[in-house]
Formats: structure tokens, sequence, C-alpha cells
């Protein structure tokens, strides 16, 4: 029979294959890049088929999408959407504003790099990235996801610190609830 | 160009009107359908109010503002449109830089309403008899209005927004192109050269 051990570690595999089949997005669209989401979730694309799909509420979503660029104001929402969705989550930067501020490089009220604000598990790159590319993301989220190494969520509570520190940098007026996980 | 062929009978007549009305308005045909008119700040409100009543120019189509900083100056655009005539009003005025103020023209238009706290956000002009120029889409800023040109919106990101670095051997796209057809940079151009702004 199975140890403790191994048998933790094959309850981890379903449970990690059960996730990656069913990752479902927070409708939250932010900058340009909400704009390839129809066609990606649509009979063209279809991105159901992986078991992608819309959530309502970031409360019942496993995955936050930030298509595009983010202003200060977005991002002090996209935090506390963030911090509401409950364990697994994930979140995929999309587009090149996220990465290095792409075409906002010298904006006045856009962040640059998201990974320094929220814990990012994939990229996909252009400007705008189309739906082959998207869901070439979301397989790529899928593997990381089957082999253990998503751990967004655990970093972001391991460096809380870190991350708020940035995050006081740019929202001057914290004005923010704390959540405890 | 002005197609001499085309029928000019509104706008000539539109001219006419404003003209014996407001003596010291500067009046252009930028083309067809497009007339500008140039008014000083006192003369605003009851140019509005005159196009809109007697012209029926009853649509404000857009209001906005450019900072001529060279001549410590700031531009006001309105753009009036007639559903009538088919005509565009862009009448324009210029107040002083140091006392950025003017007079709401809130009671003609309630949308003006917002273009004015627009612009007292993004140029810091105050007009008065506008009870609502709060916070509207900056939120918690503290520095100069950031459509001012003497706001140095590079420094700014580069003090605030952490910087990822890779982006330093970008090309810049306009000596790329230059390179390739031959043509050369204008002076004023260099001065807003990817490799001088670092």
């Amino acid at each position: 029979m199975f140890n403790d051990k191994e048998a933790s570690k094959i309850v981890d595999i379903i449970k990690n294959f059960a996730r990656k089949h069913s990752l479902w997005v927070v409708a939250y669209g932010t900058g340009c890049g909400a704009i390839e989401l129809p066609p990606t979730m649509t009979s063209r694309y279809d991105a159901e088929r992986f078991g992608i799909r819309g959530s309502a509420t970031p409360r019942q979503a496993d995955v936050l999408l930030i298509t595009g660029y983010l202003s200060v104001k977005t991002l002090k929402r996209v935090i506390r959407t963030y911090e509401q969705m409950q364990e697994p989550k994930y979140v995929i930067g999309f587009g090149s504003c996220t990465i290095n501020g792409g075409m906002y490089w010298d904006s006045y009220n856009t962040i640059k790099a998201l990974d320094r604000y929220l814990p990012v598990d994939v990229y996909i790159n252009g400007c705008m990235p189309r739906p082959e590319a998207v869901i070439s993301g979301f397989i790529k989220l899928q593997q990381l996801i089957s082999e253990g190494k998503a751990d967004g969520a655990k970093r972001y509570r391991e460096n809380l610190e870190w991350y708020r520190e940035n995050q006081r940098k740019v929202i001057k007026n914290w004005r923010m609830p704390e959540y405890n996980w | 160009m002005i197609n001499m062929n085309k029928n000019l009978y509104n706008e000539n007549q539109t001219i006419e009107e404003i003209k014996n009305t407001f003596h010291t308005a500067e009046i252009k045909l930028q083309r067809e359908s497009r007339i500008i008119v140039k008014l000083r700040s006192d003369l605003i409100p009851p140019f509005l109010s005159y196009a809109k009543n007697y012209l029926a120019f009853n649509h404000l189509a857009h209001f906005s503002c450019v900072d001529w900083i060279e001549d410590n100056e700031f531009e006001l655009v309105y753009l009036l449109y007639s559903y009538e005539k088919n005509i565009v009003v862009i009448a324009k005025t210029r107040i002083s830089r140091d006392k950025a103020e003017f007079v709401t023209i809130k009671h003609l238009w309630r949308q003006a309403e917002t273009y004015e706290r627009e612009i007292h956000e993004m140029f810091g002009i105050n007009f008065t008899g506008n009870d609502r120029l709060n916070e509207f889409i900056l939120e918690d800023w503290d520095d100069i209005p950031p459509m001012r040109r003497d706001f140095n919106t590079i420094q700014f990101a580069k003090d605030n927004f952490y910087t990822r670095p890779g982006r330093e051997d970008a090309q810049d796209v306009r000596e790329t192109i230059t390179k390739k057809s031959g043509e050369k940079i204008p002076d004023f151009a260099k001065e807003f050269s990817v490799r001088n702004l670092k």
C-alpha cells in the first residue's frame, strides 16, 4: 500500500488534472486586449474545448486575465479583484503592455511591469496577441498546473510585504481592504 | 483647398452674420463646412449664446484646450455643430497661463460641465461657476496637471514606475525609416528622438 507522502502525491496529480481542465476566467477586461476574448470564446476558436470558460464573479473564477495596459486607477481594482479570488488562482499577463509597458512606456499613469504588483504565471507577448496566441498561453498554463509549477498565489502569500511595498509606491492614497485568506 | 465649384452659400452667409455682430472676430473659412472664429476671451460667452440661439448651432460637439507655452497662454477651443446648416464652427480664444481662469458655459450646454472637469484636471484651468470641479479621471494626483507642457512625463514615469531592463537598445523607428529611404530627420524632430530622451 501507499504511505502518506505517496498518497498525497497521487491526490495532487488528480487535483491538478481536474484544475487544468476547468479554467474559469473572470470577465474583467483592461486595456484593448479584451476585444480579443470574444473571438477566443466563440465558435471560431472555441476555447471551451480546453475547459476555458468565462465566470461572472471573481470569487468563482480561477484565472485573472490582465488584457493590456493598467492605469494606476485600474490597478487598484485589479488588486482587489485578485485578492477576492479563491485559491487556486492564476494570473495571465496579456500583451506587451503588461511585460515592459509596450507603447505606454512613457505614460504618466500606467504601470510598466505587472509582476511587480501581482504574481504572474504566464505572459503572452504580442500587441495584441491573436486568439491562437491566447490559447497557446492557456495551454502553457495547463502544463504548468499539471507539473505543479503554477504557484503564483503561494508566491503572493509568501512575499506579500514586497508586493505591498510596490503597490503602495504607485497607489498613493491607500484605502484598500485587508483580506485574511 | 476650397473647391470653388461647391456652393458655399451657407458658409458665406454664416460668416457674414458673425462678422456683422462681432466686428473684432477673426474669421477664416478653413474648408467646406468648417469655419474658425478667433475671439477675445470676454466675447466667448456672448458669441456661444448668439451662435446657439440665433444661428442654430445647437450642438456642442467638443470643448478642449491647447497649451501654448511659448506665448504663455492657453487656447480654449469650442466646436459647435449645426444640424440645419451642416457646418462646424470652431471658436477659439486665448487666456493667460499665469491666471488660468475662465467662465463656465454650463448654462448653455449641460455637457460642458464634464468637459470643464476634464480640462480642469488635465490643464489646471479653473472655471468659475462650475461647482463640480472635483477629482474626475486621475485619482490621488498631487503633481502639476499632466497635460501641461512643462510637466515632464518621461521623468515622472521614470521616477514612479519600475522600468524593466532590455529596452535600451530599442531602435528609433524614425531613424530606421530614414536609413531605408534616405530622407533627413528635421531638427525639431531630433529633439524627441529616443536616443536623446535617455
